[in-house]
């Protein structure tokens, strides 16, 4: 497994306990989803993983390496992260933006190809270029924040909450992206609320209960056996697409 | 006489803006309200002192290194220990930096007023359509005018300064990313070291004094001007102390005699209506859209 999250415990200063004994586990070239309701600790998980999120207790390991090692690179081992504010710099123009994804690359040769590959992605970027990130809608930022993390050429991306608050349209146009990079093998672990669209688009779902439990893990087949998720979830997955048999 | 006054007004604007500007670099970037830049510019002052025999521009050389190094090693050693503190913690540190650059100064190298005869160039004037510029007012300008653009061309045309521009708006995020937060920090404080030290130049050569709290006045011009013109943004920061310097000439030029002394009075009144009107300040940013 390239991720294998086991009992994590995280705690918010003294009492609050967003993550309880949490496991998770996602294999190279997976899209994995981690769905459940707000407060759930989904994102706290994810941040969990870049370091911003205080471990308490349990491991997360990627690559064989212990992420909690204060030595461990988040960016060294190239996993992105789009947090859920999307966090693009509202005082930089788009391209400024995007550039900033590839920041710590060494291979700068290959990073105009790439903006090129990204442009092709997201036109709409292309065609914003040199506006301010300010005037970019939400959907479009969240484009921008996406296209920027992918230029890290990630090993692993995170992404938080992608479609929060955007349109039907926009939010078609972001599964459409992400069932993309799915397709070109990119490690995927997509927090979400759309539990639908998820399991749909996922190799394999986990559901969270607040405050921080795994309920239950698995494609839609395996998910809609699962009593307490079904009962969760509000709807049985059978018949969604996207499981790996 | 208004176009006098004018000139008057734009080269105290311009001194001021400089102030303005190291103090909202910092401020941005860290969320540091840096008391000890006033130190600093005494630092770059003290430099002018110590080579006053030798050439102007030997001075000025000397001038910038001292401000540059003493502000990269207040960043290094009392800054980055703190750099996860909250920014009430940081400006105590900042006071505490400050006090102790003065007590230095005041216990080894400057222990009183020491005056720095004013270069003879700098106190010649050339008359121009009836308008008398001194060449301090033009050196002045001149200085402001590069090192603004020089600041601006760096923030917007190279990567460090859009590295810059994106710490000073989410350094969590920019750190992400892959900035290197480190060198981002230490290279604020080098380039507050070199407006510092601007300024210090510029302010020896008008009062023709260096002293160990010499820093306090142009430290707080420098805050105000930035508060007025909006904290976190370098451009409204430099506007905020244009501003600032042309209300003090303007005031100092049309007051009566005998109001004269309540200048700062009327000038912080005004200052006052500006925040109540806008306490964002003058150009805060612009407003992210949603949906």
């Amino acid at each position: 497994m390239l991720l294998e999250i086991n009992e994590l415990f995280v705690r918010y200063g003294k009492s609050v306990m967003a993550l309880q004994g949490a496991s998770l586990e996602v294999g190279e070239g997976e899209l994995v989803s981690l769905i459940g309701q707000n407060g759930a600790g989904k994102s706290t998980l994810l941040k969990s993983i870049v370091g911003i999120a205080p471990v308490h207790s349990g491991s997360i390991t990627y690559d064989g390496a212990a992420v909690t090692d204060k030595k461990f690179s988040v960016i060294k081992n190239r996993i992105a992260y789009v947090p859920e504010d999307r966090g693009v710099f509202s005082s930089l123009t788009v391209g400024e933006n995007l550039r900033l994804g590839a920041v710590s690359r060494k291979d700068t040769r290959n990073i105009d190809a790439d903006i090129e590959r990204e442009l092709a992605r997201f036109p709409i970027l292309g065609e914003y270029w040199s506006r301010g990130a300010s005037l970019l809608s939400g959907g479009e930022q969240q484009q921008l924040a996406i296209a920027r993390a992918l230029l890290l050429r990630p090993k692993l991306l995170l992404l938080d909450e992608p479609t929060l608050g955007l349109a039907p349209i926009i939010v078609d146009l972001i599964f459409d992206v992400i069932e993309q990079l799915r397709d070109e093998g990119v490690t995927i672990l997509l927090v979400e609320q759309n539990a639908v669209r998820s399991i749909e688009v996922s190799n394999r779902s986990y559901v969270m209960q607040a405050p921080g439990k795994i309920l239950g893990s698995g494609n839609a087949k395996e998910l809609a056996a699962n009593e307490a998720v079904v009962d969760y979830l509000g709807f049985s997955p059978t018949g969604l697409l996207g499981d790996s048999e | 006489m208004i176009l006098q006054i004018i000139v008057d007004m734009v080269g105290l604007g311009a001194t001021y803006a400089l102030l303005t500007i190291g103090i909202a670099l910092l401020f941005g970037i860290l969320g540091l309200m840096n008391f000890a830049y006033g130190e600093i510019i005494m630092i770059g002052a003290f430099a002018m002192y110590l080579f006053k025999d030798y050439p102007w521009f030997v001075g000025v050389l000397a001038a910038v290194v001292f401000a540059v190094v003493v502000s990269v090693l207040t960043e290094r050693l009392a800054f980055r220990p703190l750099r996860n503190a909250d920014p009430v913690t940081l400006m105590i540190a900042s006071f505490a930096v400050s006090l102790a650059l003065q007590s230095v100064m005041r216990m080894t190298v400057l222990p009183r007023t020491q005056g720095v005869p004013p270069q003879p160039f700098l106190t010649e004037s050339i008359t121009v359509f009836g308008i008398r510029v001194t060449v301090l007012q033009i050196v002045t300008l001149v200085l402001c005018g590069v090192l603004l653009g020089g600041l601006a061309l760096l923030m917007k045309k190279t990567p460090l300064g859009v590295q810059l521009r994106a710490s000073a708006e989410n350094f969590q995020v920019a750190k992400s990313l892959g900035v290197k937060g480190s060198f981002v920090i230490m290279s604020a404080f080098a380039i507050a070291g070199v407006m510092a030290a601007a300024s210090g130049i510029i302010l020896v050569a008008r009062q023709g004094a260096v002293s160990a709290e010499m820093g306090l006045t142009p430290l707080l011009i420098g805050i105000v001007g930035a508060v007025v013109g909006g904290m976190s943004n370098l451009k409204g920061a430099a506007l905020g102390g244009l501003l600032l310097g042309m209300g003090t000439g303007l005031l100092e030029a049309t007051l009566p005699t005998d109001l004269i002394a309540f200048r700062d009075a009327f000038l912080y009144s005004a200052v006052m209506v500006v925040l109540v009107i806008r306490p964002q300040g003058l150009l805060s940013g612009t407003k992210v859209r949603t949906s």
